[in-house]
């Protein structure tokens, strides 16, 4: 019967009573038109599904990697310049004088700085000692310590 | 009669199952190799923060041992000091005195008295990058100190300062 062409088993299909046909047609399919089964649709579809949901989660992870990182080269890019800025100032000090620190671009927004005296060290054989705190958007601040002189 | 459904050709059999292996690992492989990379970025950006304070701490370190040598004299010997102050990090500083005169513009013959200070992660040996193991130099700095006829230091004068990692 296999070797039957789909017409031909159609036509005799409509001759026999209707419980035989229904139960003929379902063998009338050639190879070609033979489809999955629903487990192999299912298992596709879970299959697509967890890779694309591993691709997804490991893009949001990286996109969270690259902000975090952009915030800390921000925090030490803004650390440096006012590690800079508090030692320039403390060249022109004298004993007993007073400094002020700038920063020598406007700030990012949302970073707050501090931790730079205004006080000279009291003598040039003494350093001070200065903790520097830089205020990122989010996250924890970062503190740095440096030591200044006076000339 | 229920027929049968006919059975695939041979030759396809198992050719899903491989395409949907390499699919997974494919994607399996550009997953892991983002995370990889924003692994590797992140860590890089915490060994960068420390060499970062290595520098301002050495940096400060000098700065301590240049108002100690302030006090010195030509005469005096090369030493040391270690100062574990800034971010609890120890910083050896070795000083070498290099003193000398010049002749000034009336051709008065005036000393110099100028000192190389060298700056490393304080490992109990002198700072050295040929020594083996290597002590590697953090800073180094050669500075000038203005004196006066008494000898006093008026002011000092940082002539080179090189940052070397």
């Amino acid at each position: 019967m296999d070797g039957e062409s789909a017409t031909n088993r159609v036509h005799r299909g409509r001759h026999d009573d209707a419980g035989l046909t229904a139960t003929v047609s379902v063998g009338i399919r050639n190879r070609g038109d033979v489809g999955d089964t629903l487990v192999e649709i299912m298992l596709t579809v879970v299959i697509i599904g967890l890779t694309i949901t591993a691709l997804l989660s490991s893009l949001a992870t990286v996109g969270n990697a690259t902000n975090a990182q952009r915030k800390s080269v921000q925090i030490d890019v803004v650390m440096r310049n006012y590690a800079e800025a508090t030692k320039a100032a403390t060249q022109t000090c004298v004993v007993g004088g007073t400094y002020t620190v700038l920063y020598p671009v406007a700030l990012p927004a949302g970073f707050a700085i501090s931790g730079a005296g205004s006080t000279c060290p009291a003598a040039p054989t003494t350093p001070q000692l200065l903790t520097l705190t830089v205020n990122g958007p989010s996250g924890p601040p970062t503190t740095m310590q440096i030591k200044v002189n006076t000339p | 009669m229920i027929k049968r459904r006919p059975r695939r050709e041979h030759e396809d059999c198992g050719a899903a199952l491989l395409l949907a292996v390499g699919f997974v690992a494919m994607v399996g492989s550009i997953a892991g190799g983002l995370a990889a990379l924003a692994t590797s970025s992140v860590n890089n950006r915490t060994t960068l923060e420390q060499v970062r304070n290595w520098e301002y701490a050495a940096d400060g370190a000098i700065e301590n041992a240049i108002a100690q040598v302030r006090l010195l004299t030509c005469a005096s010997a090369n030493g040391f000091i270690t100062d574990a102050t800034m971010d609890a990090v120890s910083i050896r500083v070795d000083w070498a005195k290099a003193c000398g005169v010049v002749q000034s513009s009336d051709g008065s013959v005036v000393a110099q008295r100028n000192v190389i200070f060298s700056a490393c992660l304080n490992t109990g040996s002198p700072c050295s990058d040929t020594a083996v193991p290597a002590v590697p130099v953090i800073i180094r700095a050669q500075v000038n100190f203005q004196q006066a006829f008494l000898g006093a230091v008026t002011k000092t004068y940082v002539q080179s300062w090189s940052v070397n990692r």
